[in-house]
Formats: structure tokens, sequence, C-alpha cells
């Protein structure tokens, strides 16, 4: 997938604004959005909320998350935990790169926020690595990857499924050849591997 | 009092309709988006959801009837063109990953959509995707019987089939018990999903519940 569709879907999620105008209703067939006051915050779809920044009609105030002290400690448990941690949110980065795009005149600190954020990314693409060669050597047929965020799972799409699928190629072809010639099967060690910790 | 015996069942119908589904709006946009994101990782081509498809199409085109009405001094007249643009994004990405499919896949289609005919069950493309996959599949087929005869002594042909067992991702919507992986070895382990759930799973072992809305592709 474009990771400009992911963003596409994450842009759906909430936001909390401040608008700067008064006005009625926005009936989305999506659902309707507001009425606007003045200087009361209200909660609207992220692609509004850039939308109306980028018109100087609003300010946007930062998720709870995407606080320095927050993201601190996140970036501490992702360090020490050897699963993955569950995010604040689904779309973290998504959020992180738009809000911080357009408004980061709202936001205190943008500059260690966005480098924190690009830390604990980093740490996650690399357990999310390590995690793929070894499911690979172990040439296991499922995973599960219940903290990843969409946009970590699209990273790897292009190349984990397909490895695996040629994992599978050989592997039933082998079993029918060696069915074909001497009737033994050919066990692979493990068939499964789990990307997080169960709970 | 004939009257009102009248209305009173009038209601009952109404409400017996009712019942089947009723989704809001938002729901539905929801329900279009996993269906967007199934067509889009499964190696077949699913059930068509046209049912979804045109009524989102109508809801755009009253809102951009309406939108005319609005002058184009108003902040809001943005708004609405660009939530008029996202759903149109996502139906015409749907619909053009099903005739990628067609295309692909358009024998294999065809004679799976003739033996549900036969069968009485429901098929899985719509009117139109019908007639076109027919279209194509004979175009395509004339086309090779004609290039064919400058390579005499080639006869043999073979299906191109989607690779079923191709690796998903999905998200689970409720809870399902007993999934069997096929792991290429004899061994078959089963596993449980729970609600939410994420896993990375063989299409084979999962495409009965995706085409029953218990899970979803991402």
């Amino acid at each position: 997938m474009d990771p400009d569709e992911v963003e596409f879907l994450g842009e759906k999620s909430l936001v909390e604004i401040v608008p700067t105008f008064n006005s009625a209703p926005i009936y989305f067939i999506g659902g309707d959005v507001g009425p606007f006051r003045a200087s009361i915050p209200i909660r609207v779809p992220l692609w509004v909320a850039v939308n109306l920044k980028k018109q100087q009609q609003c300010k946007i105030i930062p998720p709870d998350w995407m606080d320095l002290e927050k993201l601190e400690f996140l970036k501490e448990e992702e360090k020490s935990n050897k699963s993955f941690v569950k995010m604040p949110s689904d779309h973290y980065m998504i959020e992180a790169k738009l809000i911080l795009g357009c408004a980061a005149d709202d936001i205190p600190k943008t500059d260690e926020i966005r480098t924190i954020i690009k830390d604990i990314w980093d740490i996650r693409m690399s357990k999310l690595r390590s995690s793929m060669d070894d499911m690979i050597k172990k040439s296991a047929m499922y995973a599960a990857v219940d903290n990843l965020t969409l946009m970590e799972i699209n990273s790897i799409r292009p190349l984990l499924p397909h490895a695996l699928d040629q994992i599978y190629r050989i592997k039933t072809n082998k079993k029918a050849l060696s069915n074909r010639s001497q009737g033994t099967t050919s066990t692979l060690s493990e068939s499964r591997t789990s990307f997080s910790s169960k709970t | 009092m004939d009257e009102i015996d009248i209305e009173s069942a009038i209601n009952d119908v109404d409400i017996d309709n009712d019942e089947e589904v009723q989704l809001s709006l938002p729901e539905i946009i929801q329900l279009m988006e996993e269906n967007w994101l199934n067509e889009k990782f499964s190696p077949e081509v699913l059930p068509n959801r046209m049912d979804i498809v045109e009524l989102l199409l109508d809801q755009i085109t009253t809102l951009e009837n309406n939108l005319k009405k609005l002058s184009n001094a108003d902040f809001k007249k943005g708004l609405y063109q660009m939530e008029v643009d996202r759903i149109r994004f996502l139906i015409s990405s749907y619909l053009r990953k099903r005739l990628e499919k067609i295309e692909t896949y358009s024998t294999v289609i065809l004679e799976q959509e003739k033996s549900r005919v036969q069968q009485g069950s429901e098929t899985y493309l719509s009117q139109n995707e019908l007639e076109f996959a027919q279209e194509y599949d004979q175009s395509i087929r004339e086309h090779f019987e004609s290039i064919m005869r400058f390579c005499p002594g080639i006869t043999e042909t073979q299906l191109i089939n989607p690779n079923l067992h191709t690796m998903v991702f999905l998200k689970s919507k409720e809870d399902i018990e007993g999934i069997v992986i096929d792991d290429g070895n004899d061994e078959n382990d089963l596993i449980d999903l729970n609600k939410g759930s994420q896993v990375l799973i063989s299409y084979k072992s999962v495409n009965n519940f995706v085409k029953s809305g218990n899970v979803h592709l991402i």
C-alpha cells in the first residue's frame, strides 16, 4: 500500500482544535462536526483540522501523548521491552507528521518532540527487522503483530509476506519431491513465532 | 378504526424492513474502508459490495448538487468538497482494484462465477463487472489465437490462478477459535483470535472470515 493511503486512513482520527471563528455545524457524510464557537475547543477529524489550520482558522491542541515527558517515558519503555509496546495512538507517526508539519507554532518544543518520535520509530523498526529475520529463519507461517501500527505493518509489507510466500512454495515443493522419491517428509524446525508477547 | 389499523399495519411493515441492517452513514463509510482494504490485500476477487458503493455515490451526488448553491466565499465549501473527494477516491480505488483482478484472472473468475450460478449461490461480480470480464476474456482469447498462428506447435496453456496461500495481515473484529495454520509441513497448528488482535497469516486459513466480515485485512 502506498504510505499516502495509510495517511488517508490515519487522517480520520480525531484531534482537538480551538477555532477562531463562529459557525454552524458542518454536516459531513461521515458525521456532523461543530457547531464552532470561537475559542471553545472541539474535536474534529485530522484532515479538517489541517485544512482549517492552513487557513489560519484554528489552533491545534496536541494530543495528550504528544508531550516530551510522556514520550521520553515511552521511549525508555520501548527500549527496555523486548516486544512491542502499545502506542498511544494507532497512527502516531501520521498524527505527528501532520500536526507538527502544519501547526508547529501551536506545539511547544516541536523539534525535541520530532526527534523523540523518530527515535521511538527507529527503535521499533530495528526490533521489527530482527523479528522478521527470526521469523524467516524459523520459516514460520504465522505471527501476532498486535501492537504494530498500520504504518509499521505497511513498511514491512513489500518484503515479509513475499518472502514467506516463497518459503511456503519451497517447502511444499520439497515435500512433494521427497514424498515421491523416498516417502519421508522434511521437517523444518519450529512453525510459529510471535512478534509481541501474548497477553 | 379501519384507517388506524391500516396505518399500524404499514408501520409494522416498515419496522420489519428496517430490521435488516440499519447502518448510519459514518458506519457505512467505515465499512467501505474495510472493504477497500480487503479487496486491496486479498489475492482473489471478493463478493462485490455495490450496495454500499451505490449508496455512497448517491450521497455524494446529492451533496455536490447542494454544494453548487453554496457561495464560494464560504469556507465550508472547501471542506465539503474535500470530503466528497475523499469518498470518491475510496470508491474508485476499490473499483479499480477489482477490475485489475478481473483482468489478471479473467478466465478463472468467469469459471467460478459460472459454478456459483449453477449452485444458485450469490455471484461475486456485479452485472457490469461480469460483462466487462466476459468481453475482456473474449478479446484476449481472440488476440492470443491470432498470435499463436505464427507459433505452431505450442498448444499447452496454463491458467493464471490467484495464489490463495499468500500471507496477509488482518485484524479480527470478533473472537474466533480454531483457525488452522498450514505451514507447509504435515502438522497443522490451531490458533484462536481475540477481538482486536492483529496477525500475519495465510489468506487460505482465513478467507471465509474475510468474506463474512468477522475479520478485515490491513
